[in-house]
């Protein structure tokens, strides 16, 4: 038989026949203390051994009582200080005998009250008489304390209780276990056991050679805290961004790509902003210093002038604001992804669409401004759009009620709107699902007539679009905006992000 | 978005309903799309609203909308005007740049305090909005009994006048004039910067109109919109110059609350956006009790613009008419509705309607002049929705067929990255704008090299920030910006970003080369260029590509240490160990390994 090192030493140092505490069986096994308990336990576990318990009761004594082992028990000294003093033939002034006896402080009292309980003599008016008879010497406390200090037992039970009181011995009961060899234990020794090796760690050798099955694994301390692990994470804004795009692509919406750098004529004469429009200006714009762009659909941007200039239809009424080819030429920094579903709605992206179609993007879009706490130069918009031979309020409603549920976010509110672009247009409200605030979650409409027949769409197409920061920020609970995103970015907070799904 | 001051007590006043609370105001106000926002210093409500009804700019346009709410008011109200008595003359030399002019005149005017800071506000909130911050239109606003309008003489100008003094006015009435009108007149001419003087508004000395450019605080502030022209706009009377539009009034005009008649003259580059600014101003004034009393408008023949020749009566206050189908209507409501309901929607909206009973029911609306967000039917539908109260309808979800799908680039992105995440790396997102600084210098790289992130930049014009002036052309510079932000956080820090780069290319349409890119960092004691190598070798091997790292030379990166990733034969990127004189002056006290090659180098 093959027994972990501890066990072998334990199971040969114990006796069939005399029983041992362990303390004792550890020093004839050579092993500690600790390591022989245990050992014990795993072989009475296995019917090796047997392990008789007994309570038992120690007695030691307190410091008090070894400095009176020293120098004798208060009332002995006041005993003899008294007969010295002839107390034993008449009554002596007690402050003379307390003098001569060099006691002090509480041993006095102490002295005093042992003194006559333990008939050495009386002490009457302030005199001590001391009783010629009193055998001092053979004091039984004095001897029961000797006993103690000599490892020695007492078994008169009265006469620790009195020393307890007097609070000069410490009593403590333990559990002593004595081990013998059970039967079992006898065959098994007789058939022979040898050491098994305790291993650290589980090693290639040792599952190759099949080592591992004779191996004691040392034991770990599993409830300590381990070295942090340094895990990779997607971030917190792109999970949130794969969130909304598992939503659109479950609701039907397939997605849109195209440039960051585009024609004003996308990004805004084509959505039927005047050029006049203020966020058209110098500064609102993120324009480039690059020439315009080379290529337009020339169709297109006829009608898209035309439109601007005259309206569409018998009773359209154009801006009244100036046009010009050249500005819709200039190339700059997208300030919406609406540009891309303007390339797509045109069929410059992917050729002519037939109703129905949805489509959809999760992309940066720019806003030349001042950054703060909630707004950066770059942001993420989330843009959709459906396209239908005819579509209603009721279906816009329908269809983002069940967007924003998606994400735990209910009773969405349509506050009538304007944009330049569609009509009916609408912000959307809805409830912060932590908080219960009413905030604001995007804008929607219905596209102009003005937007989709230049572009050739005979068609319904409504569309919304929401900036993807606001969700994020609603899910992680970021307050500073440029914790999240760009350089100035928190490692910290980005690995302490909570995961999206 | 605009946002209108209102006095609540004003309201309940111009509204006839002094019972509603300021509390209940609100509620029915937000139903028009107007939402609180605050209150001002003198206690006056702050509504924001959407810049299509610029009719309500005014506490009294405001009132106008809530009494159609209530129902107080129904179908198209116009005011009555009075026949002509002023006429503004165009001088063939008004600025051609802006040649337009309109004007009314405007009487029996009460204007106590409340209702003069209502006027002006009005005038201001045109300004910034129909008026483009006075560009496209200006109003001026002018006590009318302060006006002299005998026909005007040639005036004296100044010596220093270069230019050839405007034509002389004096012999209008005759037979040959373009009316017979003989009663007075102003003027709308051009005159040399230096050319006349008058005292402007809060100015105690005669100024040319020049010198209000330079010396005077609004004139700088609008300095910009006339500074160019040859000739600045002027408006006279037969006393002289009054008016320096768009810039200021002159002060003889100024208007107090106890101006009794007013002269409103606007100009501009466009003349319907000034006519319907005045329409607007009409409105309001009427709504105070005021009679509008007609302007002849009277361009000179050879005045610059469309208009040279015409004889114009303004105000403009007249209707347009447009026809809805009943079918567009319950199409884009998505309900049924009885005609009757339609009409009765259309007049609590301050529309009258005539029904067309043909092959297809429609509705022929007339809309009132102030009413200038109406450009298509479809904006008549999204009246009748209004009131009718959009948020009564019933959401539906369509009942529409697709198939939903992600574009090819984005699972290429999605792909990379879980590559990378698995690999250890955090993902990082970075701004796509960086700085020439951070772009080439902080890197030791030249703009224009032979070296990736070399690319020549694409700079953004206007930029606010000094951080953010152009589109960066490599990613690396941002992960070596975030290393430098996050020093005090735990190390190693092992870096990734997929991520948009753009450099000039003039064989794009746009001329700007939009790319993705991989880039990755490792930084840690003994990061090396091998454990960055290592990860390199996953990452290209995950998409079953070949990867070839020829030696080669780049600035960011130490000799000896850096070579060319080349995946599927096609160099496309760079790898090795991030030079010394790079960490140290972005105080990094480890050593960085990184790479960053093309995104599509991992497409099939």
């Amino acid at each position: 038989m093959r027994l972990p090192e501890r066990q072998v030493a334990a199971l040969q140092a114990a006796s069939a026949t005399d029983a041992q505490p362990i303390p004792a069986l550890a020093a004839a096994a050579g092993i500690d203390e600790a390591a022989a308990r245990t050992a014990v336990f795993e072989l009475e576990d296995d019917g090796l051994l047997e392990v008789d318990s007994e309570t038992e009761e120690t007695v030691s004594l307190t410091d008090e009582a070894r400095e009176y082992l020293e120098a004798g028990l208060p009332e002995v000294r006041l005993y003899r200080a008294a007969v010295a003093a002839g107390a034993d033939e008449a009554p002596v002034q007690m402050g003379q005998v307390i003098g001569a006896s060099g006691l002090e402080g509480p041993q006095v009292d102490i002295a005093l009250s042992n003194f006559a309980r333990k008939g050495y003599g009386e002490i009457d008016s302030g005199e001590v008489s001391a009783d010629p008879d009193a055998d001092p010497d053979s004091d039984p406390e004095v001897a029961a304390l000797e006993r103690i200090a000599a490892g020695e037992p007492v078994d008169d039970d009265a006469l620790l209780d009195r020393l307890d009181e007097r609070g000069l011995i410490e009593r403590e009961e333990r559990t002593v276990r004595s081990v013998l060899l059970t039967d079992a234990g006898v065959d098994a020794l007789m058939a022979g056991v040898e050491a098994a090796e305790t291993a650290d760690r589980l090693t290639p050798e040792m599952l190759t050679s099949g080592e591992w099955a004779d191996v004691e694994f040392t034991d770990y301390n599993v409830e300590a805290d381990a070295a942090e692990a340094g895990a990779g994470k997607v971030h917190v804004l792109r999970q949130a961004s794969e969130r909304v795009k598992d939503v659109l692509v479950g609701m039907g919406f397939q997605e849109m790509d195209g440039p960051h750098a585009d024609a004003d004529f996308w990004i805004n004469d084509a959505l039927f902003m005047p050029q006049d429009h203020p966020a058209r200006t110098h500064w609102d714009r993120f324009a480039l210093d690059v020439d315009p762009i080379e290529e337009l659909p020339e169709e297109l941007l006829q009608a898209v002038e035309n439109a601007h200039r005259n309206g569409v239809g018998s009773d359209g009424d154009g801006y009244h604001s100036p046009w010009s080819e050249d500005f819709a030429r200039e190339v700059a920094l997208r300030g919406h992804t609406t540009s891309l579903s303007m390339r797509y709605l045109s069929g410059a992206a992917e050729g002519d669409l037939e109703p129905p179609q949805r489509y959809f993007s999760v992309e940066k879009a720019y806003r030349n401004d001042t950054i703060d706490a909630t707004h950066l130069l770059e942001f993420f918009q989330i843009e959709g759009w459906v396209m239908a031979e005819e579509l209603s309020v009721r279906d816009l409603m329908g269809t983002f009620e069940e967007f924003y549920r998606q994400f735990g976010i209910t009773d969405v509110q349509f506050k009538p709107h304007y944009n330049p672009y569609t009509e009916p247009s609408f912000e959307l409200f809805g409830r912060h699902p932590e908080t219960g605030e009413l905030i604001e979650i995007g804008n929607s409409g219905i596209f102009r007539e003005e937007v989709l027949s230049p572009l050739g769409v005979e068609c319904d197409v409504m569309a919304w679009g929401l900036a993807l920061e606001r969700l994020a920020m609603l899910y992680t609970g970021a307050e500073d905006i440029r914790d999240l995103h760009g350089t100035l970015a928190d490692l910290e907070f980005l690995r302490n992000a909570e995961v999206i799904y | 978005m605009p946002v209108v001051d209102i006095d609540t007590d004003e309201l309940r006043q111009l509204t006839g309903h002094e019972e509603k609370e300021d509390d209940q105001l609100k509620e029915d106000l937000f139903g028009l799309g107007l939402e609180f926002e605050g209150e001002t210093e003198d206690g006056d409500l702050q509504f924001e609203f959407a810049p299509d009804r610029l009719d309500r700019l005014s506490v009294e346009g405001v009132a106008r909308s809530l009494r159609y709410q209530y129902g107080d008011d129904r179908g198209v109200y116009v005011p009555d005007t009075n026949d002509a008595e002023w006429t503004i003359e165009v001088d063939d030399s008004v600025p051609a740049e802006r040649p337009y002019v309109a004007g009314a005149v405007v009487r029996g005017v009460d204007l106590d305090d409340d209702a003069l800071d209502s006027l002006i506000q009005l005038q201001e909130k045109l300004h910034a909005t129909m008026g483009r911050k006075r560009a496209k239109g200006a109003i001026g606003i002018h006590d009318l009994a302060m006006l002299k309008g005998e026909r005007i003489e040639q005036r004296e100008v100044g010596e220093d006048n270069e230019l050839e003094p405007p034509e002389d006015l004096t012999p209008v009435g005759g037979d040959e004039g373009p009316t017979d009108v003989g009663g007075p007149t102003i003027s709308y001419r051009g005159v040399a910067p230096d050319g006349d003087e008058f005292v402007p508004l809060d100015a105690d000395r005669g100024m040319t109109p020049a010198e209000v450019l330079t010396d005077h605080p609004t004139g700088e502030t609008y300095a910009d919109l006339v500074s160019e022209y040859g000739r600045y706009p002027a408006i006279y009377d037969e006393l002289g110059l009054f008016s320096f539009p768009p810039v200021i009034n002159g002060q003889r005009t100024e208007v107090t609350t106890e101006s009794r008649e007013l002269l409103v003259e606007l100009t501009g580059t466009d003349q319907w956006t000034i006519d319907r600014m005045l329409a607007i101003i009409c409105y309001a004034l009427d709504a105070r009790g005021a009679t509008i009393e007609a302007v002849d408008v009277v361009y000179d023949d050879d005045a610059p613009g469309e208009h040279a020749g015409d004889h114009l009566v303004r105000p403009e206050l007249d209707t347009r008419e447009k026809t809805v189908s009943h079918d567009r209507i319950e199409t884009t409501l998505g309900i049924e509705l009885e005609m009757e309901a339609v009409v009765d929607l259309f007049e609590r909206s301050g529309l009258d309607v005539t029904t067309n009973l043909g092959e297809e029911t429609q509705y022929e609306v007339e809309i009132p002049p102030y009413r200038v967000d109406v450009l298509h039917p479809s904006d008549l539908v999204d009246d009748v929705g209004r009131a009718y109260g959009f948020g009564d309808l019933e959401p539906e979800y369509p009942d529409i067929g697709t198939i939903g799908g992600r574009h090819e680039r984005s699972r290429l992105e999605r792909a990379t990255r879980t590559a990378l995440v698995g690999l250890g790396f955090e993902d990082l997102l970075n701004f796509h704008l960086s700085s020439p600084e951070e772009n080439y210098d902080r890197m030791g790289v030249e703009e224009g090299a032979d070296a990736l992130g070399g690319g020549e930049a694409v700079e953004v014009t206007s930029a606010y920030s000094e951080d953010y002036t152009q589109l960066r052309t490599w990613a690396l510079p941002s992960i070596m910006h975030v290393l430098e932000n996050n020093t005090h956080r735990r190390y190693p820090q092992e870096l990734a970003e997929v991520g948009f780069v753009a450099e000039r290319d003039d064989g794009e349409n746009t001329h700007v080369a939009e790319h993705r890119t991989v880039a990755a960092a490792i930084a840690r004691t003994d990061a090396t260029y091998e454990d960055v190598k290592g990860k390199l070798q996953a990452l290209v091997g995950e998409f079953d590509a070949a990867l070839e790292t020829p030696a080669t030379e780049h600035p960011s990166f130490i000799d000896g240490r850096a070579a060319e990733v080349v995946i599927d034969g096609e160099s496309v990127g760079v790898v090795g160990e991030i030079h010394p004189a790079v960490l140290v002056e972005r105080d990094l006290e480890v050593p960085v390994a990184a790479f960053e090659f093309r995104l599509d180098a991992l497409a099939e």
